[in-house]
């Protein structure tokens, strides 16, 4: 069907549970980091768990689900604020199947499962995103924003653009389960 | 052109992560905080950064010119901007992926939004509370309301980063090392 997508092998740690994390990316604190397995961060992305609530207990920072993809040059980054005069940075959530494509900025507070995010794209500070959402490439979110289910974004600022058909969830999950099995290591 | 020679003094307070890119003259003042991944290229001319500075992840700032590239105190360099003005006043702040070009001088307060491009042909000078905004880069002055909590967030946050940064990242310290 699809031709696989080559990687190098040396450029790519492997993890038990099925992660592939570039050795080019780069990974702030990544005791606070949790990637849910067969997930793919690539080359040149940024990651930062180093960002973490201040306060007592072992806090996780950023979390990624299962067949999730980050793409070359992404920043991830948890959202900041005030609270009752206590400036302090908050978690961020990911759920499962989510795409994120090359050179996106992302500082949600939450993004559900089955997710698609463009290129290119701005996610605000504590935006939540909800479940079978997309954001068109390109698209700057404005910090607070809510993406509803099933909903289309694009434009700058993002604004709704169309609902998205009831089979988004399965499409959008055979095809970050077929962009895993597509991504093989190369030898050499 | 002469070869850049790289002279960095950084402050004894100031937080500038290992993972940075800086070429050639460059001064930062106390309190500054640098993340990783950010890049200072000094090519031409100095650059002096003042005190109380954010400069995020993947943001450039550039210093084309011979004269010196002032930038003030307590500004935020957000992720992916590119900063090329030759003089940046107090409390500004560049959003995401925005970029200002080596035509336009920043006064204070000032805030360039998220993805906007402010490259004119001709030298310019942005007055203060000068806000631009919106993909088609569009201006207006802000009323300066809410501007002590603005100060207060930017206090709080880099002295948040100061006592967290270096828990998690290597330090650079000034003088060659």
């Amino acid at each position: 069907m699809d031709p696989p997508i080559y990687y190098s092998k040396a450029e790519y740690i492997e993890t038990d549970t099925g992660n592939k994390v570039s050795r080019r990316a780069t990974i702030a604190g990544p005791q606070n980091i949790i990637l849910g397995g067969k997930t793919i961060i690539s080359s040149g992305a940024i990651i930062r768990g180093d960002l973490r609530r201040t306060g007592a207990g072992h806090a996780v920072v950023i979390s990624l689900g299962r067949y999730c993809v980050v793409g070359e040059g992404c920043v991830m980054r948890p959202p900041y604020k005030t609270y009752r005069g206590n400036f302090n940075y908050y978690p961020m959530k990911i759920g499962d199947h989510v795409h994120i494509g090359a050179n996106t900025v992302v500082e949600a507070a939450t993004i559900g499962s089955h997710v698609e995010i463009g290129k290119n794209c701005v996610i605000g500070k504590f935006t939540i995103i909800k479940d079978c959402a997309r954001v068109a490439d390109g698209t700057i979110v404005p910090p607070n924003t809510v993406i509803p289910a099933l909903a289309l974004f694009a434009g700058s600022p993002g604004r709704f653009v169309e609902d998205l058909p009831e089979s988004t969830q399965e499409t959008v999950e055979t095809q970050t389960k077929r962009y895993y099995t597509r991504f093989q290591p190369l030898d050499r | 052109m002469a070869p850049i020679r790289d002279k960095y003094t950084i402050h004894s307070k100031a937080v500038v992560c290992q993972d940075v890119e800086l070429k050639g003259d460059i001064t930062i003042g106390s309190g500054s905080i640098v993340h990783p991944k950010a890049t200072i290229f000094a090519i031409a001319g100095p650059i002096v950064i003042g005190s109380g500075c954010i400069i995020e992840e993947g943001a450039i700032i550039v210093n084309r010119r011979k004269e010196v590239m002032r930038i003030g105190d307590d500004n935020l360099f957000e992720i992916g901007c590119r900063v090329e003005s030759p003089t940046v006043g107090d409390f500004n702040t560049v959003s995401t992926r925005a970029r200002v070009h080596h035509t336009v001088r920043i006064g204070s307060y000032c805030v360039v939004g998220a993805g906007c491009l402010v490259v004119p042909t001709e030298d310019e000078f942005l007055d203060d509370y000068t806000v631009i905004y919106g993909p088609a880069a569009e201006r207006r002055t802000w009323s300066g309301r809410g501007k002590v909590q603005e100060a207060d967030l930017r206090r709080k946050h880099a002295e948040y980063l100061r006592e967290m940064l270096p828990k998690f990242n290597r330090l650079r310290r000034g003088e060659g090392s």
